[in-house]
């Protein structure tokens, strides 16, 4: 199994940027100069949060904790 | 009796003899709520014509000795994300303000049933602080006191039902926690919170901010209370699917206790905050056994602060792309919905596939325990016209609340001290799921050993 990708500051900044850069384009028109700034802040804090995430490794088989149930009205 | 400050048993008892009616506490509390309610800025709405229906409804059952329970008569309030029939839900939010349910929350139903009556919506941090405000003023009804100090925050999101029960404006209240919402203001206003086990209560009818984190639970004068007010309120609906198909009672275990506490428990910890934590230890050590315990490196934070994101970017979207935030009362809550949109989905996978294993590391640590005890909050109350992160700096992570809200497990917090300038301070109780019993019965216990519950602020004395 190939180890998980080491994140280096640089593709942090660029992973941050490109985010930023999409929610600047989706909602810099209702935001401000130093809103979109605190946004700015508020993305890189969600890029280093999912690094550390990433950091971290798991098996094909690991599933998400949580439970999907098929849904009917009525059981048979 | 004195009903101001008086335990539901003892309210309870009082209705049976016929010492005090219904519709007679109803009308105290309902006049303090009116006196003391705007001081705090912890109310929101006043139900008083459907409390008094209530209460009669109460009165007149008791009367015919068909007794409901322990809480059959006895008035509450509920925070203002919990939908009400008929009365506004405000979700402590401006522009949501006039919201009005046609139905009643799940709890709110229970409650009802178990004969309780609804005095009070009670005020919170807009959104339950789910666009990341970062000080006090943060909800449409003002910055809510800790009723100890006017000058100092409630602690939220669960903010006026943290200060209404401190100052004696309700025997018990609702809240809710998400991360912190339940345990903050017991902390901050110096009362009894539990946060019951992920699925024990209900969410239908209360305001969503992160579907697999959010949790119902009551604040109280002590930690019996809570138990009382949790059996009442938890069991299964088949509104909400994630709610857990054993019924709960609510018993005293006995037996031995063990204790684990954390060795970085009082890192960055203010000063009387630790004083108090350690005068606690020596008083549990009296009648349990504490032990050191470590929690192996995990991100724990990050894996609780992206199921967090990524769930409240959805659900709050509607919210967002309408641009209702602009009219939240927290400048910060303006643009905080915005950076969460891009928290991209392999990620909110991969926190959810780690969950696992943080229950699974949270099981083996706490294993050996009946519980993991702390401190409730590293500070005390910060003042109310203050960011709170610039009073109480650090960077020290919070595990517990991670680990507590992430792998939904219960805590009870009840008050163990006050700093020198009279704020409370807190001590948590963590269990392992479904164990509200084991955590409630050494919290019990420690108050059995204590008077801290048993002090009121002096401003809000009967």
């Amino acid at each position: 199994m190939p180890q998980c990708n080491v994140y280096t500051m640089d593709s942090k900044r660029i992973e941050a940027e490109a985010l930023f850069k999409l929610v600047e384009q989706l909602y810099g028109g209702r935001l401000s100069e130093a809103e979109l700034e605190e946004v700015r802040k508020g993305v890189e804090r969600i890029v280093e949060t999912s690094m550390e995430l990433r950091g971290v490794e798991l098996g094909n088989w690991d599933e998400p904790f949580s439970v999907f149930t098929p849904y009917r009205r009525r059981r048979i | 009796m004195r009903p101001v400050y008086a335990s539901i048993r003892q309210l309870s008892e009082a209705m049976i003899s016929g010492e005090v009616s219904p519709v007679e506490l109803t009308e105290t509390f309902i006049a303090r709520l009116r006196e003391y309610g705007p001081r705090l800025n912890a109310v929101v709405t006043v139900t008083e014509k459907r409390a008094l229906r209530e209460a009669r409804k109460a009165q007149q059952e008791i009367k015919e000795g068909r007794h409901r329970g322990p809480l059959h008569g006895v008035p509450y309030g509920g925070k203002d994300l919990l939908a009400t029939r008929g009365i506004p839900a405000s979700w402590g939010a401006a522009p949501l303000k006039d919201q009005v349910f046609k139905y009643d929350a799940t709890a709110i139903r229970k409650l009802k049933r178990a004969g309780a009556v609804l005095c009070a919506k009670l005020a919170m941090i807009e959104l339950a602080g789910g666009m990341g405000y970062r000080q006090p003023n943060a909800s449409f009804t003002g910055p809510c006191a800790t009723p100890w100090s006017l000058g100092h925050w409630s602690g939220g999101s669960s903010s006026g039902s943290g200060a209404a029960v401190a100052a004696g404006l309700v025997p018990f209240a609702i809240g809710s926690e998400t991360w912190g919402s339940i345990l903050s203001p017991a902390n901050n206003c110096g009362v009894s919170g539990l946060r019951p086990t992920y699925g024990r209560v209900s969410r239908h009818g209360a305001m969503a901010l992160s579907w697999t984190l959010d949790k119902l639970g009551p604040l109280c004068l002590m930690a019996d209370d809570c138990g009382l007010v949790l059996e009442a309120m938890a069991g299964y609906d088949p509104r909400d699917m994630t709610t857990d198909r054993k019924p709960y009672r609510y018993e005293q275990v006995e037996g031995e206790f063990k204790l684990g506490v954390p060795r970085d428990a009082l890192e960055e910890t203010q000063e009387p905050v630790a004083r108090s934590f350690k005068e606690s230890l020596r008083v549990l050590e009296k009648f349990v056994v504490v032990e050191k315990v470590d929690f192996p490196e995990f991100p724990y934070e990050a894996v609780t602060r992206t199921i967090l994101n990524a769930e409240a970017a959805s659900a709050f979207d509607e919210f967002t792309e309408k641009g209702l935030a602009r009219s939240l009362t927290a400048p910060e809550d303006h643009y905080g919905p915005y950076a969460r949109t891009v928290v991209l989905a392999k990620d909110y996978l991969k926190a959810l596939r780690l969950r696992e294993r943080m229950a699974r590391i949270a099981e083996d640590v706490m294993g050996g325990y009946d519980a993991i005890v702390a401190p409730s909050r590293r500070a005390v109350a910060s003042p109310i016209d203050q960011e709170f992160r610039k009073v109480a700096p650090g960077t020290a992570k919070d595990i517990m609340g991670a680990v507590g809200n992430g792998a939904g497990l219960p805590a009870v917090s009840v008050p163990n001290g006050f700093s020198d300038e009279g704020l409370p301070t807190g001590i948590q109780f963590m269990g392992r799921a479904y164990d509200e019993n084991r955590v409630l019965s050494v919290a019990v216990e420690y108050q059995r050993r204590t008077d801290w519950h048993r002090r009121h602020p002096p401003a809000f004395e009967a």
